[in-house]
């Protein structure tokens, strides 16, 4: 199992970011590497990958308000 | 709400996408197929453009096809007009429809006649993606459609996606298409992040396979027996906004998106306003003289037997677009607006 | 430099046979038309923009040229259009709107295409700038051979378009030469009254690329000029402004009386053709009987090819409708 967190130094300060959408349904097979959500903070753009194959669990849904280090999903 | 159906050809797909994501896998796709195809614009190499339509290909690519250009709209695009001559697919981004002032000279006149006026002689294979529409206090300047303008010229094909799928789709179209495309997508459909969360209903699933959507082919997104709702770009999702405010009224709308301006697809809207009788046009661009009118037009000159009420016209009245939140808002259409033009024309004659 | 003699002698060539070509499109363009002159009446309608006087910019230029190069011109292109070699009875046949015209008379006088050659025109001033600086960045960015050559008057250099495209051209290094035709006139208005920079190549100090003044409208000269650019161009040094002092030597169009200009000065104006005609005898280049052979031979050129233009048909109506789209 692995966790999809948001990068301590995805952004450059303590700002707070927001899930735009997550591109594969909760439950989905995804595969590692391949791009499966994206967030903004305030107008900047941002996407994390699959860190591994695998069943998607999303914890963060889409308008959730998330911070650096945050887990907001999971890959089993 | 209804969802924008997957061609069942396309094949199912678990990804729920932004147009912007939808439109730039269409983009790096047919780079990746053809080196002829490259995009150039105002940000768009380094930054991926404003839409985020050509995220990563630089990246891909390199920076010689995916080339930042110096504010010189008349320039860019004359050169990208050049190249499409030499037989190379160039991809442009005019941020804002509303700059097609500085350089609609090249776009109208040069672009769009090349292979008429040289009979035959040169093609045009220029695809141009813009940026339009308003609703978020951007002002006269920043927020305009203007798809009858472009509509109104000879020789300029034009499509409207309004959802994530038909984006990618259409996309490829304009891509391998030989002449002069638009792109045109209303940037609160995009999915940008400057513009806050994207639009729910404008997200589709979107298979990762190439397909096309072919020109001339409007979408019926909900079926219905009372009223024919039009719609292309942003104001499609207010028709279907207002289709289910209607429902709950008792009142069966047909919902209609064009996805093509230009070739329009007449067949399917008279073959819609033949079964119900009514027509609401929802256009954001001014009310007149435009796509509004032209709707109503082809339908009358056909047959006026259809008509069973006369044809309501949802557009933005014939004002720069004001700044202010209650004055934009007065001003935009809306769900509500198409519901009380439908519910004028429901009443008993 | 010392020009070439068959260069010196296909540029005396390109020369009558544009200038035979504009004759004989001048009385073609008044039948018809008089005596109330409507300039939608007669076998050639429309607006007429002749080349009489400029004949030299297109040779002195295009002598350098090859199969791999692209010249784009302006609304007045007859000149060019000749020494680039475009087809002559297809190019008669669209000034006169028939069926066998460059573009089956969709086009007409200002807007002659012979991809063939890679020759094309534009309507509007300055509108043909980006478009040949983007032919010649489609041979650059693709490792291909050639250059691109665009036409323009003098007053159009203070059109924006100039402007985007030398800053893009220098900025690229793109293979491309902007051939200014200094007439003296954009249509009435003197350049010391439109342009506050005295000559065109200066402006190249704004964009950092190269630029030469050529005057005295001498095939020879501007041969040796153009020289330089074309080279410096194949080198992928980036583009030159290359601006010519030539002379119109009749208005803007046909029916102008060009009432703007003195007596004084349009007499005052010099025909290149008869001047470049008496050096090359005096150079030994032709004899007099080979100069009248030649200038026989391309008279009859020119006349079949007006023929064939009054000879073909004109398009079918409809067809009017037919080649929007690819």
């Amino acid at each position: 199992m692995t966790d999809i967190r948001i990068p301590n130094d995805l952004w450059d300060d303590d700002r707070e970011g927001v899930i735009v959408s997550w591109i594969y349904k909760d439950g989905a097979v995804v595969e590692s590497g391949k791009v499966v959500v994206e967030l903004m903070v305030e107008k900047a753009q941002m996407e994390l990958s699959a860190p591994a194959s695998g069943r998607l669990t999303i914890l963060a849904a889409a308008d959730a308000i998330v911070n650096r280090g945050q887990v907001i999903g999971r890959i089993e | 709400m209804a969802a924008p159906p997957n061609a069942s050809s396309a094949g199912q797909s678990d990804r729920i996408l932004t147009m912007a994501r939808a439109g730039r896998e269409a983009v790096i796709s047919e780079m990746r197929k053809d080196p002829k195809v490259f995009v150039i614009g105002e940000d768009v190499g380094k930054i991926g453009g404003i839409f985020g339509t050509a995220v990563g290909v630089q990246e891909e690519f390199g920076a010689s096809r995916a080339i930042d250009t110096p504010i010189s709209e008349t320039g860019f695009i004359g050169i990208a007009c050049g190249a499409a001559m030499a037989g190379m697919r160039p991809l442009v981004e005019l941020a804002y429809v509303d700059f097609f002032g500085v350089c609609f000279n090249q776009i109208y006149n040069f672009a769009a006649k090349t292979h008429y006026m040289s009979g035959g002689q040169y093609t045009m294979p220029l695809t141009m993606m813009i940026g339009v529409g308003g609703g978020y206090n951007n002002a006269a300047q920043h927020s305009q459609t203007v798809y009858g303008t472009f509509a109104h010229m000879p020789g300029i094909k034009i499509v409207v996606p309004s959802n994530a799928y038909d984006a990618k789709g259409l996309m490829h179209s304009c891509i391998q298409d030989d002449n002069l495309t638009l792109w045109m997508v209303h940037k609160a459909t995009c999915g940008l992040g400057w513009l806050g969360a994207p639009l729910k209903t404008a997200m589709a699933a979107v298979p990762e396979t190439d397909y096309s959507i072919p020109f001339g082919e409007a979408r019926v997104w909900r079926e219905g027996t009372d009223v024919t709702l039009v719609g292309l770009g942003l104001t499609v999702h207010h028709c279907l906004q207002a289709a289910d405010l209607l429902e709950a009224s008792g009142i069966s709308a047909e919902v209609i998106d064009l996805r093509s301006l230009v070739p329009l697809d007449r067949e399917t809207i008279f073959a819609s306003v033949s079964k119900t009788g009514r027509l609401v046009v929802v256009d954001e661009d001014y009310l007149s003289f435009g796509v509004t009118g032209e709707i109503i037009a082809s339908i009358s000159e056909r047959d006026p037997r259809v008509w069973k009420a006369p044809p309501r016209r949802v557009a933005y009245p014939d004002v720069p677009v004001p700044f202010s939140r209650p004055l934009e808002d007065f001003c935009m259409p809306d769900a509500q607006k198409v519901v009380a033009a439908v519910k004028s024309i429901m009443a008993p004659q | 430099m010392v020009v070439d003699i068959a260069a010196r002698k296909w540029m005396y060539e390109r020369m009558i046979e544009s200038r035979y070509f504009d004759d004989a499109i001048f009385a073609a363009y008044f039948e018809g038309k008089t005596p109330v002159f409507n300039m939608a009446k007669g076998p050639v309608p429309g607006e007429m923009h002749q080349s009489f006087g400029q004949e030299p910019c297109a040779v002195g230029v295009l002598a350098h040229l090859g199969p791999d190069d692209v010249v784009g011109a302006a609304h007045r292109p007859h000149h060019v259009a000749i020494a680039r070699g475009v087809n002559l009875d297809r190019m008669a046949a669209e000034l006169f709107g028939k069926k066998t015209g460059l573009s089956g008379g969709r086009g007409g006088h200002m807007h002659l295409y012979d991809k063939s050659v890679n020759f094309f025109c534009s309507g509007i001033i300055a509108e043909g700038l980006g478009p040949a600086a983007g032919m010649a960045m489609a041979r650059k960015v693709q490792n291909l051979p050639g250059i691109a050559v665009a036409y323009i008057g003098e007053a159009a250099a203070n059109q924006g378009a100039f402007h985007e495209v030398l800053n893009m051209a220098s900025l690229w290094k793109l293979p491309f030469i902007c051939v200014i035709e200094d007439n003296k006139y954009g249509v009435s208005v003197p350049k010391r009254l439109s342009t506050a920079v005295e000559r065109n190549p200066n402006r190249g100090a704004a964009y950092g690329c190269f630029g030469e003044y050529v005057e005295g409208n001498d095939p020879d000269k501007i041969y040796a000029a153009a020289a330089t650019a074309v080279a410096r161009a194949r080198r992928g040094e980036g583009p030159t402004i290359l601006e010519l002092e030539t002379e119109r030597l009749h208005g803007h169009f046909i029916g102008d009386p060009a009432a703007y200009r003195s007596e004084a000065e349009r007499g005052a104006q010099l025909d290149p053709i008869p001047v470049y005609r008496r050096r090359l005898l005096e150079n030994g280049v032709f004899d007099e009987a080979a100069l009248v052979a030649v200038e026989a031979r391309v008279k009859e050129r020119v006349a079949k090819s007006i023929k064939f233009a009054r000879d073909s048909d004109y398009p079918e109506p409809a067809e009017a409708l037919d080649k929007l789209y690819a």
